[in-house]
């Protein structure tokens, strides 16, 4: 009777139908396409309007690849509005409805509970990343891009996904109010991306402006969107995933201790 | 075997339990009885390992649900105040999910699903959406996952709370036949349902545990005033004006819808008190029908114990 890893499997699979019971799932993916279709199609009317126009004006036509780097980090504004209603629930509804007690009187950890919701949230977000796949397989068939630097942008964007999902099931397990999980991780999320645009403008250097340029996550996501797949910016992403998720794992920890 | 030993708990300032000491034997079912906010809930949440007590231990067969949570909590089944559902689950699903959960062996779930489908009657419901079923069905599957994995321990906070009479009846049954096989530990606050059920009665007051024993035990240990029932053919209006007279009695009241009078014989009083009483309505014409001791009821001890 001693259960073992595929318990985390078990709600991983019973989390991630859940967002299908509802129209909550098609929801994720209706606004993830129709926002990135929306950029994508403006940018791709730009780029081949600036690909015209470059001879005319005597300067370098801009490539495919510089048209993905501002697609790609445009995502990263979406992603502040759609992680938090993929985590929103994570906690918070079973706090609510009591079925959180279902899982703390199993014989599991925490940790198998935490990992499990993370799984669900992390399989839903790669199901919608796969078909948001639809937009550069465009490009494939009408251009020439980098297919290299097309699948690391889609590994950063996947890493950067996994970050904030596990911040927002940190946040999620703290309540039992879905709004305001939601609110939260959005406020916490978008901290985060201003992060990126303050840093820059920040005067003098020192430690300070070091640490808050690493804490930023859009530096390691630009790496990864140009192609560039460091240790540094894959060692960032899996350290804050794991840092969020033994954070949640210590919440759900203490609730037996409140 | 449940072992709870000088558990207590505060929430901020509010004390909801008293260094609470008491043990359930393997194969006994016993009922914990208490007011709304005497502690109840919060006892079976901290043996259960919901929540964390300030002192003390809970203990499952000799595990401590503390120190060794996940060998404690594999002897469990819990089914709480509030139905722990998911509400866009099947029923059939949910039952799977809650026996995965508990570790039960891959190959042991459909023969324990149907098992409990069948105990429970919920056969003809397992294709349904959990969030569409009547209170008493959710109670139900609510405490199927409870049962599933065949625990050694159940705890049932409440467990027929919104179930019709029929199916309460149903459910006491099932608990009664659980009995040998599984410990036991069940609250209610109706009172006839744990003297029906249980074997132990424990009565938890104000987070403090005021009485226990077998249902036996606490009415005779509490049944030190001799009270009485008189029934007379007439007049019984008048009797309980003369009865009030008596010095030796106390408390006579008439209840006109069954016609029963009752009164309590002193303390102190000469032994043939009675006689004196029975003389009395013989003598004034009123024709009895009955003089007999009161019985006390767990309400009486209920009452009695926590006032």
């Amino acid at each position: 009777m001693r259960p073992n890893f595929t318990v985390t499997w078990s709600i991983a699979l019973r989390d991630f139908r859940s967002f299908f019971a509802s129209p909550k799932g098609l929801a994720i993916f209706f606004f993830f396409l129709v926002f990135m279709g929306y950029f994508f199609h403006n940018f791709v009317g730009l780029l081949v309007k600036a690909q015209q126009q470059a001879p005319a004006m005597g300067g370098q036509a801009p490539t495919l690849e510089s048209m993905f780097i501002a697609l790609f980090n445009n995502l990263h504004f979406i992603l502040v509005l759609i992680v938090p209603a993929v985590t929103m629930a994570s906690f918070a509804e079973e706090n609510k409805n009591h079925s959180i007690r279902l899982l703390h009187t199993a014989p599991i950890r925490p940790l198998h509970i935490v990992l499990g919701k993370f799984f669900a949230t992390s399989m839903m977000m790669l199901l919608v990343l796969l078909a948001s796949f639809i937009f550069p397989l465009f490009t494939i068939g009408y251009g020439n891009p980098d297919i290299g630097v097309i699948l690391s942008a889609y590994l950063g964007l996947f890493l950067l996904i996994c970050s904030q999902l596990s911040f927002g099931i940190w946040i999620s397990s703290m309540t039992k109010n879905q709004f305001l999980a939601f609110l939260f991780t959005m406020f916490g999320l978008f901290l985060l991306l201003l992060l990126n645009l303050l840093t820059p403008s920040l005067s003098g250097g020192g430690v300070t402006v070091e640490i808050l340029n690493y804490l930023a996550s859009g530096g390691h996501l630009n790496q990864l969107i140009k192609g560039m797949i460091t240790f540094k910016g894959v060692f960032y992403f899996i350290c804050f995933t794991s840092l969020f998720l033994f954070f949640t794992n210590v919440v759900l920890d203490s609730q037996r201790w409140r | 075997m449940i072992e709870i030993s000088e558990l207590s708990k505060s929430f901020g300032n509010v004390q909801v339990l008293n260094e609470i000491t008491f043990r359930v034997d393997e194969g006994q079912i016993v009922g914990f009885l208490g007011a709304n906010g005497a502690g109840k809930t919060t006892t079976m949440d901290i043996l259960c390992g919901c929540l964390g007590a300030d002192s003390g231990n809970a203990k499952i067969f000799g595990y401590d649900i503390t120190d060794t949570p996940l060998d404690a909590k594999s002897m469990l089944g819990y089914l709480p105040d509030v139905p722990p559902l998911h509400s866009e689950m099947r029923v059939g699903d949910f039952i799977v999910f809650a026996a995965k959960l508990r570790g039960l062996e891959k190959n042991r779930i459909p023969t324990r699903m149907n098992e409990v489908l069948t105990k429970l009657e919920l056969h003809e419901v397992k294709e349904r959406i959990i969030g569409n079923l009547s209170k008493g069905y959710r109670q139900r599957v609510a405490l199927a996952q409870a049962l599933v994995h065949d625990p050694k321990v159940l705890v049932l906070d409440e467990p027929t709370e919104g179930l019709d009479p029929n199916q309460i009846v149903h459910i006491r049954e099932l608990i009664k036949s659980l009995a040998g096989q599984h410990t036991i530990i069940l609250s209610s606050h109706i009172l006839s349902e744990v003297e029906q059920m249980c074997e132990k009665i424990i009565i938890i007051d104000k987070g403090r545990i005021v009485e226990q024993g077998t249902y036996q035990e606490l009415v005779t240990k509490l049944d030190t005033d001799n009270s009485y029932v008189l029934r007379v053919i007439d007049n019984a209006e008048r009797l309980v004006h003369e009865l009030q007279e008596v010095e030796t009695i106390s408390k006579p009241t008439y209840e006109p819808n069954n016609g029963a009078i009752e009164f309590t014989i002193k303390h102190g009083a000469p032994p043939r008190s009675l006689d004196t009483i029975a003389k009395r309505v013989i003598d004034g014409g009123y024709g009895l029908r009955e003089l007999s001791v009161k019985s006390k009821s767990l309400e009486d001890v209920f009452f009695q114990v926590t006032h």
